[in-house]
């Protein structure tokens, strides 16, 4: 187990070197920060006072060298346009960004294990039908559409919720509905498949016959042995949320969260805080895949006996 | 005894209603920093008037300009290029230190003598002929100009002079003798000034928190607190202000307001701001040398379709470059710019034009409606022949040489013509800077005149001269001023006052009340 981790954790620092270093080359193909930062109408006198002040005129392979550097002082730089240290931008959109991805996790979980196991027990009955149209539905519809359709129902016409920021629990609802959504429809399908699979397994039989009760013989056998399945499903898909899905509905409801921060820096060509921020999502990502490696070979004790043989 | 409760409650509900008042806005934009020296911005602009103050005040009620005592109390020229200012005694900066003498000449100088680069830019295209400020004695200071001023309180007016504390800013970072580059920097996330609302929480991008202050030297401030809270969707800003937690929101597109006036809660506000949407052309584009091809890409544009189609006829189409908020230097007698497609056709058979491609470049959501009237001008060119295309970049492109015509603004940054013409289309100006207009002697000497001459007369005709300098030979078609609107709950009462540069929040006294029950 220990050398597991060893290697998970060797794996993620290459991981992590390669996207320090495509970030940082591929933000600057998307356009020359001085066209952004200086803005327009200017005399070429005061903008070359810019471009020096801003240091927009330093050779890339310098600023390369910088940014590497910044990995072993800590110092990110200045934003070029909030004229703060770009961690403190980061740092302070991670926080409701986090607890808005872990909310919609959480209710992801609540919500479609017990769906995605009733689908499998009664997959013949209306009720397994139900469910899967349901979540063939959840799939179909964009989250997008889901947040805007529920700010008109639940704000605009009834004015049951509110829509602006993260203040209080009642503004978590919508987000985190809009974001599980189609996380919802794909984890009940996928636990509903796994369970499908394990159920006509010889073990359950076994388990059937050694006279446990159906309850224990589906969550302490089947759910164990279909939980590598959904694991690598909730791993995935918390991931690719934490790397992008957020952003829009982080702008309809004026979450203010990181998505929000990529993308108005982006179109500002504020490099500084674009790749602090895009390789804190990339490490988070990083994070998680590996907290889901480790949480495989926990789970199954298959796993990491192969990978030292 | 039920009802005697319930009349109490309510009668409490409403007076702590009355005298705790605060309000949230939702803006689509929310600064990035705040410093009102280094920024001309409009999504700046909407900020500084509650926290700080000029020498010299405006009184906003009024389209034209009068001047009243703000932290001067008195102005008056001792010789021809000095002009000395008594300062108000008993003034407060946010942060409890007295304002004195020195700050305000360590806050004029700031710009009149910079040397932190936002500055240098800021002071350069609007107050190049300042070149000091001193002290006399502790409530007086003189302020010295290169050539004599016409335009004395109009630029003693501007955002960019407003007061700072001098030992605040200078001990933020580094030595607290010294104003480093890094104390300004500082500033710009911690700003402290002397107006009627102190900067209680400042977000970058995301909030500003004004508090009341108290130990304001004028009328106290109408609102305890008042929160301006980023919502970038316009969606949501209206169903922010349908839910509540907005009381006013800005930046509302003119197809929305049908749908907000159907609100009996709700209600808009609107006016046409002083600033406008311009064309530019790139006369020095090979294509586009001869003048004759720009005036026909012009006279071919209907801006009163444009208006209707766009604005629901709420914006103004001008005939020059020219703002009723000039006075005495509004002209719109002058007809610099007119919708005449003949004259296109004729015009453009007589350059010769071979139906060469004309881009049109805009960015796909800067302006409001800016895409559209893209394509609108494109289809108005097709009219008289021109082959036009609409080129969508985000890219600010008025600096590159294949730019051919784009959208653009001219905003009014202080009610002079001097304060938009001027300081876009100045000799070595930002226009000529990007190398997209051209200048000679003669029209820098007209240039001189219209700038520096102390008879308003002299002014108009050397500005006639300069339109028509554009008419001929034209850089420029300004489209309209654009209508913007506001929208808010029905009990509150604010709107845009007529005497403010575009786009600013003004919740001082008399500026914003609400009805009384």
């Amino acid at each position: 187990m220990l050398s597991y981790a060893l290697r998970t954790l060797i794996r993620m620092v290459l991981t992590f070197f390669v996207i320090v270093t495509i970030v940082f080359f591929a933000t600057r193909l998307s356009g020359n920060a001085v066209d952004f930062v200086i803005g327009e109408g200017m005399t070429t006198e005061d903008r070359d006072l810019l471009i020096k002040y801003y240091e927009l005129d330093r050779p890339i392979w310098s600023q390369y060298l910088a940014f590497l550097r910044a990995f072993t002082d800590g110092q990110f730089g200045l934003s070029f346009i909030e004229r703060r240290p770009v961690s403190e931008m980061v740092l302070e959109r991670i926080w409701p960004s986090t607890q808005l991805l872990l909310s919609a996790v959480g209710l992801t979980v609540l919500v479609s294990i017990p769906l995605g196991i009733a689908a499998a027990i009664w997959r013949k009955s209306w009720i397994g039908s139900a469910v899967m149209v349901v979540a063939f539905l959840g799939y179909a519809v964009p989250n997008f559409v889901l947040a805007i359709v529920m700010v008109l129902l639940f704000s605009y016409w009834l004015n049951w919720l509110p829509v602006v920021g993260n203040g209080t629990a009642l503004h978590f609802i919508m987000p985190t509905v809009a974001l599980a959504g189609v996380l919802i429809a794909a984890l009940t399908r996928f636990t509903r498949n796994a369970m499908l699979d394990v159920l006509g397994q010889d073990f359950m039989r076994t388990a059937r016959a050694k006279g446990l009760p159906e309850n224990a013989v589906i969550l302490r056998h089947g759910l164990r042995n279909a939980g590598i399945t959904i694991l690598s499903v909730i791993g995935l898909q918390v991931a690719g949320l934490a790397a992008s899905g957020s952003v829009v509905i982080e702008a309809i409801f004026a979450w203010p969260g990181i998505g929000d921060l990529l993308v108005s820096s982006a179109l500002r060509r504020d490099y500084p805080v674009l790749q602090f921020g895009v390789l804190t999502v990339a490490l988070a990502v990083i994070v998680i895949n590996a907290a889901v490696d480790l949480a495989y070979a926990w789970a199954d004790p298959r796993l990491r006996h192969t990978v030292k043989g | 005894m039920l009802k005697l409760l319930l009349s109490t409650a309510l009668a409490a509900g409403l007076a702590s209603g009355a005298c705790a008042q605060e309000i949230t806005v939702g803006a689509a934009n929310v600064s990035s920093y705040l410093d009102p020296g280094r920024d001309h911005s409009n999504v700046g602009s909407q900020f500084y008037y509650n926290a700080f103050d000029t020498l010299i005040g405006k009184n906003h009620d009024k389209l034209e300009a009068e001047w009243v005592p703000a932290l001067a109390t008195e102005w008056k020229l001792v010789e021809p290029k000095v002009m000395e200012l008594t300062l108000r005694d008993g003034v407060t900066f946010h942060n409890g230190e007295a304002m004195t003498a020195d700050d305000v000449v360590f806050s004029l100088n700031r710009m009149y003598q910079a040397d932190f680069p936002p500055y240098v830019v800021r002071s350069r295209d609007r107050l190049s002929n300042f070149l000091k400020a001193e002290k006399v004695d502790d409530l007086t200071v003189r302020v010295t100009v290169e050539k004599e001023e016409p335009l004395w309180e109009t630029l003693l007016n501007l955002q960019q002079v407003m007061i700072i504390p001098e030992d605040y800013t200078k001990a933020l970072t580094g030595d607290p003798e010294v104003a480093e580059h890094d104390d300004f920097e500082a500033f710009s996330l911690a700003p402290v000034g002397t107006g009627p609302y102190r900067i209680a929480e400042f977000v970058p991008g995301e909030r500003v928190v004004y508090e009341r202050f108290d130990d304001f030297w004028g009328e106290k401030a109408p609102l305890a607190k008042a929160t301006v809270q980023h919502i970038p969707e316009t969606a949501s800003r209206v169903t922010a202000l349908k839910t509540g937690e907005a009381d006013i929101v800005t930046n509302i597109a003119p197809d929305q307001l049908a749908l907000i006036e159907a609100d009996k809660n709700l209600r808009t506000v609107g006016s046409a701001t002083p600033l406008f949407h311009v064309m530019i052309m790139n006369v020095n584009h090979p294509k586009l040398k001869d003048p004759r091809i720009r005036q026909a890409l012009s006279l071919a544009i209907d801006r009163d379709t444009l208006n209707e189609a766009l604005w629901l006829g709420k914006a103004v189409v001008p005939s020059t470059h020219t703002l009723e908020e000039y006075g005495d230097l509004y002209m719109p007698e002058l007809k610099t710019f007119e919708y005449n497609p003949e004259k296109a056709r004729q015009l453009l058979k007589e350059a010769g034009y071979d139906g060469f491609e004309v881009t049109f470049d805009t960015h796909p959501t800067y302006y409001t409606n800016g895409l559209l009237a893209a394509q609108a001008i494109t289809e108005m060119w097709a009219e008289v022949g021109v082959k036009g295309r609409v080129n969508i970049a985000e890219k600010w492109s008025g600096r590159s040489p294949e730019m051919m015509t784009r959208n653009w603004s001219n905003p009014m940054y202080f009610a002079d013509p001097f304060g938009s013409f001027g300081v876009m289309w100045a000799p070595n100006g930002p226009s000529e800077g990007e190398g997209r207009f051209n200048t000679d002697a003669q029209y820098a000497e007209i240039w001189e005149r219209f700038r520096f001459s102390k008879d308003v007369e002299a002014r108009k005709a050397a500005y006639a001269e300069l339109m028509e300098r554009i008419r001929q030979d034209p850089p420029v078609l300004p489209l309209y001023r654009p209508f913007e609107s506001w929208a808010m709950r029905k009990d509150v009462s604010w709107a845009p006052k007529p005497g403010h540069i575009p786009y600013v929040l003004d919740f001082r006294a008399g500026s914003i009340s609400f009805a009384s029950n």
